[in-house]
């Protein structure tokens, strides 16, 4: 099953958080994923990256596909496969 | 500022200017976090064309906040806000200080209290007449 590491919004209006979600990338859409990796909030100066190490790297070494801005952030974070 | 939350700020004060179109992909970008590619898939139209409709909304959406300047004052006036916050929580602790054995009546450390508490309040006085001149 192809998955997909991407963000997902939370928060409330003009105050957005994302959660850093691991998804099946065949319905991008519904919203359900399969577990959360980490958080992310841009609101606090500097923003704040949290990751569950150890369950981002397992997906990341089984295939799990990172969007643009959670490669950022993943690299931010000092995680790599 | 991240990308992502360079739209998804403007997008919560401008979005309801798009069409409902524009609103269905915008929001496929910042609130799910999809590639031009899976959204084009799931809207069954080119990259390309996503690529051009997100640019589209992109520009527009800064032309808005050009002439508004709406999130540029929402983001000041948070700022400013984090920092009376700031004040208070220092003026508060401050009260609480402990007097390391010094007498209450020993009138230089009271007076030193006073003059930092003093500056604190000014400076909120300052931040605050700053907030209500903006609006």
């Amino acid at each position: 099953m192809a998955v997909k590491m991407r963000l997902k919004r939370m928060g409330y209006k003009k105050h957005p958080i994302y959660r850093v979600v691991v998804a099946d990338a065949r319905s991008p859409r519904d919203g359900k994923f399969i577990e959360e990796v980490g958080t992310y909030d841009p609101n606090q100066e500097p923003s704040v990256v949290k990751f569950n190490e150890e369950a981002a790297k397992k997906w990341l070494s089984n295939g799990a596909q990172p969007t643009d801005t959670v490669a950022r952030l993943l690299k931010q974070a000092g995680i790599e496969k | 500022m991240d990308k992502i939350l360079r739209q998804s700020l403007l997008y919560d004060f401008y979005g309801e200017l798009l069409t409902e179109h524009q609103k269905t992909i915008y929001e496929d970008i910042i609130v799910n976090d999809l590639s031009y590619t899976e959204v084009a898939r799931e809207e069954g139209i080119s990259r390309q064309g996503v690529y051009d409709l997100v640019k589209r909304c992109d520009k527009l959406l800064e032309e808005y906040e050009d002439k508004l300047q709406l999130v540029e004052k929402f983001q000041h006036t948070k700022q400013m806000v984090a920092d009376m916050k700031r004040l208070a929580k220092e003026i508060f602790a401050d009260l609480d200080l402990p007097d390391d054995g010094a007498k209450l009546d020993d009138e230089a450390l009271l007076r030193e209290k006073n003059e930092r508490m003093k500056q604190r309040l000014e400076d909120i006085i300052a931040i605050s007449t700053e907030i209500l001149d903006t609006f």
